[in-house]
Order: C-alpha cells, then sequence, then structure tokens
C-alpha cells in the first residue's frame, strides 16, 4: 500500500496557506480518503512563519508531524529558510518566483526545485485575495491529492456563502485553482 | 430545544478538543469548569457554543485550582462534571484531584500535555504522564486513558465520565497539544445507538431521608485524627482498586508472537510506533507492538506476559522516561532488556522508530 502524501505550506500570515491545507484536507475527507492536517502553534500571537503540515493516504496516517515532506511549498523569504529541513532527496519544492535574494538558501538536496509566479498571477490576472486558491491549484497539481470537482466542491462549501451574493467570486476562485494548476503542469 | 445532541452517528471531520466537546455532550455532561490553557482552549470554546444548545452549563474559573475543586462541587451536587487542562494547569489541578482520590469523587478531568517543565512550549508532549497518574500527595488512586488518535479521544471521554461514575475514581483522559490541533476524521455517535447505556449521576449531598435512620449517612472526608483511621480508609480504597483494575485496564498489541523485541509506547507516539512496526515485519524483521490504553492501572498481566517472553522492549515516549519507569515497576523481575527512544516534548515519527529498531539490530 501507498504510503501517504506529505506535504508542507509555509508561508507568511495572511496568505492562507492553514486555510489551503483546511480545505484540501476537507475535500480529501470528502472523497472517503485518510487525512490529516495539524498547523503549527506556538506561544506567538503573530510575526511567525506559519506551517501547515497535511498528510493524505488510503490508511489511517501515522505520526502527525513529518521531517520530510513529498512536497514543500514555501511562499515567503523567511519560509523557504524556515522549510529548508523539510526537504529530502524526493522532495519536490515549489516557491514563488517572486522571492528575491534567496537563491542561497534554497535547498540543494531537493529532487526537483520548481518556482512558480503564483504571487504575479494572482495580483495581475486574478485578485490578491484569490492568491491561496492559486496555490492550491498548484498543490492538487503536484501532487494529484484530491480531484478538481472535489477541490471545487470543497471551495464551494467554504465559500458558498459569499458565491451566493456575488456570483463572479465564483468564477475568480474557480479560475484561481485552474491557473494554480497550470503554473505547475507549465514548470514540470 | 433539541433531544440528542447527535441521532445516530455521522462522520466528521474536526479537530480533537471539537471531539472531546461532542463526546462530553452526548455522554451527559451536565457542565463544564474551565480556565483557559493553551493547547486545550477550545474544549471550553466548543463546550460554550454546544452547552446551551442542550441546556448544559459552564462555568469559567479563576485559576486551575478553583476549576478543579468547582468540578469536585458539582459532583457532589450529583452532576456530571468535568473540566480540562495542560501543563501548568495540571500542575495546579494535582491539589484538588487528589481531594477527588480522598473521597473517591467521579470527577472528569481531560488533559491535552503541553512541553515541560513549567510553561515551556504551548505545542506538545508525553511528560505530563508521571503527574496524571501518580500525582498529588496521594496513592494514584485514579484511572487514566491514554487516546491516540480522534476516535479513541471521543470514544474514550464517553467513556471516562461511565468509568468515573460507575467505580468511583477520579478519571482522566490524557491527549497532548497534537490530539488538540489537529484535524483528522473519525465517526461521531449517540452512545445509546452502539448499545452503551451511560451510568446515571446521583448526588453525594443532600440525599432525600434522615442520614442514620432512612439511609445510611453521607461521610466524606479528606481529614483524619488518627493515623490508624486513615489507614484503614486507605487499605479499603485499595482493595477497591485492585479489584476493578483487571477490568479497567486496556491494550493493545500485535505481533508478539514471534518478536524478540517488542515496541511499547503510548498515545500518539504509537501510530509511529504502530506503522513502523507494520514496515519493519512486511521487511522480514520480527518485531512486536504494545500499547497500554490506561497508564492507571496499567495492564500488569499483559506487560508482565510480554515481558517474559520477549527479549528486549523498546520504550518510545515524547518523554524522558515516565512511561518507561511505570513499565519498569510492573516487568519487575522479568528477564526483559529494556531499550529507549525518547524525545521530550517533541514528536516521533515511524522514521525515528525503525531506524532506531534497525540500530538495535544492528
Amino acid at each position: 500500500m501507498a504510503k501517504a502524501v506529505k506535504i508542507l505550506l509555509a508561508g507568511e500570515g495572511g496568505q492562507g496557506v492553514q486555510s489551503v491545507a483546511e480545505i484540501i484536507a476537507e475535500a480529501a475527507n470528502e472523497e472517503g480518503r485518510e487525512a490529516l492536517y495539524i498547523p503549527n502553534f506556538g506561544v506567538e500571537q503573530r510575526g511567525g512563519v506559519s506551517i501547515a503540515y497535511l498528510q493524505i493516504g488510503d490508511e489511517p496516517i501515522g505520526a502527525p508531524k513529518f521531517q520530510i515532506g513529498d512536497i514543500v511549498i514555501a511562499l515567503s523569504d523567511r519560509a523557504v529558510h524556515r522549510t529548508r529541513q523539510y526537504v529530502g532527496p524526493q522532495t519536490l519544492f515549489v516557491y514563488d518566483s517572486s522571492i528575491e535574494g534567496i537563491e542561497d538558501a534554497l535547498p540543494t538536496q531537493a529532487k526537483r526545485i520548481l518556482p512558480i509566479p503564483a504571487i504575479e498571477v494572482s495580483n495581475n490576472e486574478l485578485h490578491p485575495r484569490v492568491f491561496n486558491i492559486v496555490i492550491m491549484g498548484a498543490v492538487i497539481k503536484a501532487t494529484g491529492v484530491i480531484s478538481v470537482e472535489e477541490a471545487k466542491r470543497a471551495i464551494e462549501k467554504k465559500l458558498g456563502y459569499k458565491f451566493e451574493k456575488n456570483p463572479r467570486l465564483r468564477e475568480l476562485n474557480f479560475r484561481a485553482l485552474e491557473r494554480g494548476m497550470e503554473l505547475v503542469a507549465q514548470a514540470i | 430545544m433539541p433531544d440528542k445532541p447527535i441521532e445516530g452517528e455521522k462522520r466528521v471531520f474536526m479537530t480533537g478538543n471539537e471531539v472531546v466537546a461532542w463526546a462530553a455532550l452526548v455522554a451527559g455532561a451536565d457542565i463544564m469548569y474551565g480556565y483557559p490553557i493553551t493547547p486545550q482552549n477550545e474544549i471550553m470554546h466548543y463546550w460554550t457554543r454546544l452547552a446551551p444548545k442542550f441546556g448544559r452549563e459552564f462555568l469559567q474559573t479563576e485559576d486551575e485550582l478553583s476549576a478543579g475543586f468547582t468540578t469536585i462541587g458539582g459532583v457532589l451536587a450529583g452532576r456530571k462534571a468535568f473540566t480540562a487542562t495542560a501543563g501548568p494547569g495540571n500542575t495546579l489541578m494535582q491539589e484538588p484531584m487528589s481531594m477527588a482520590e480522598a473521597m473517591r469523587l467521579p470527577t472528569v478531568v481531560v488533559i491535552q500535555q503541553r512541553g515541560g517543565p513549567s510553561t515551556a512550549t504551548v505545542i506538545y508532549s508525553q511528560q505530563e504522564v508521571t503527574m496524571t497518574t501518580l500525582g498529588g500527595n496521594g496513592e494514584g488512586l485514579r484511572i487514566v486513558y491514554s487516546t491516540a488518535n480522534h476516535q479513541e479521544l471521543f470514544d474514550y471521554t464517553i467513556k471516562a465520565f461511565n468509568t468515573a461514575w460507575k467505580y468511583r475514581f477520579p478519571t482522566f483522559v490524557l491527549g497532548d497539544g497534537y490530539q488538540a490541533k489537529m484535524r483528522e476524521s473519525l465517526t461521531i455517535y449517540d452512545p445509546a445507538s452502539r448499545g452503551i447505556e451511560l451510568v446515571e449521576a446521583e448526588p453525594f449531598l443532600g440525599k432525600p431521608g434522615v442520614p442514620g435512620v432512612d439511609r445510611p449517612p453521607t461521610q466524606l472526608r479528606n481529614t483524619y485524627n488518627v493515623e490508624e483511621e486513615l489507614y484503614e480508609v486507605l487499605e479499603g480504597y485499595f482493595k477497591d482498586y485492585e479489584k476493578i483494575a483487571p477490568e479497567v485496564a486496556e491494550h493493545e498489541a500485535f505481533g508478539l508472537e514471534d518478536a524478540d523485541l517488542v515496541v511499547v509506547s503510548h498515545g500518539v507516539v504509537s501510530r509511529a510506533c504502530k506503522a513502523a512496526v507494520k514496515e519493519l515485519r512486511e521487511g522480514g524483521i520480527k518485531v512486536g507492538y504494545f500499547r497500554p490504553i490506561t497508564l492507571r492501572p496499567l495492564p500488569v498481566d499483559a506487560i508482565r506476559e510480554t515481558a517474559s517472553k520477549a527479549r528486549q522492549f523498546l520504550v518510545v515516549e515524547s518523554a524522558n522516561g515516565q512511561l518507561a519507569r511505570l513499565l519498569k515497576e510492573v516487568a519487575y523481575g522479568c528477564p526483559v532488556e529494556m531499550l529507549s527512544l525518547f524525545k521530550p516534548g517533541v514528536g516521533i515519527t515511524a522514521e525515528d522508530v525503525v531506524s532506531r529498531v534497525k540500530e538495535i539490530a544492528g
């Protein structure tokens, strides 16, 4: 039996890494798969790098946290530094290509390093607020842990009340999801 | 007001703290007393949201001493009362819980362990084992369930109320910060739909009738004038505890029949150990898995039997040997060699366990 896929998302507070992890975990659960999501938390109320540990598989998940991720996604300068330790020879390391001055901090042992212009795409083509949905698209394309349909259902479940008022938001979010998937598809 | 919090059963995906609040609701808890401390805060948050919908109560106290003593008060009044705490809060909780031991009161306390000593981290550990099993100025006359996943957190929180009220010993559910904060799936249910009968609560004080005439007088004491009197009472308690221990003790094990080395763990760490033992066995390495579910009382016969057959125990815990000390006492005289993988205040993964076993195997 295949082992669970281990996903680590890291970014600044407000980038939405926790909500992305939660939506993917819930979507996987809805598909009847085993999912476990745990945020990092500490005494600080703000200012730390926000990390989400997410595991999805077909058998009950073991330890809640892990040392090496199958995919590690870093969305800020500090997140790149903070997540190096979770990268091993089999890890796909994804980071936002707009982050500057981190060339020396990029992990050297990763299986593959994938810069994607998620911030640029969400700011210029979509809306800064759907940045996390772009990332969600990137994660599901890179890992295949949930289907696009289930991802959309999960977004609908989470944000449906907002879509009721403004149906264009639905379109925007679904477009963001697809763009995130395309970014990874192009990079690979 | 809806009658039952849950009709039948349903699959849910939530945090462990939310699981505890739901479990306490369906277990018929009447009131929670509490004081905030990470990582158990959300038990209070969810309880305060859910409780009013079902006619249950909540009281926030000024500290954990008070939360413990008010829980005792609730129990004396015949209410299913509980509290939840962690770390330094658990330290303060020991004073009221030793009174609950002295009076044989069915208090229920949920502990979500965090790093220690002192404030340390608000995150995670298994460093509250000694304190939860044997804390206070007493003899550990209490029952402690150590859960490993959300399903167990639900099942054993319900069970804790039943065990407490059936046997009249303070009962603890020992979780940790990971279990508190992580989200995973489980099935929540109405206990009646599973044939689980809830033990009724009854008041200790204010019973009808004239004491000594219509009914035996209620004597609740935590103070004694003479040594012999205390000794006599405690002897009675020890006898009761010894009698119920085999009924209460629970464990989980596999792969013991051909194992030279048995990996022993409890709580959330046993998830990693289970995965590691399965992987090692698939790779042809004969290791066993043993996990006490009750840390107090321990499954003594099962531990001694395992310790008599196996050559080595590898004790794995996120503490510096707190489980190992309990095991050594129980396995005294058995020829088993005690090896360890201790990571106090830090999580342990299946990879950690696999590499330690391989290192031992050489």
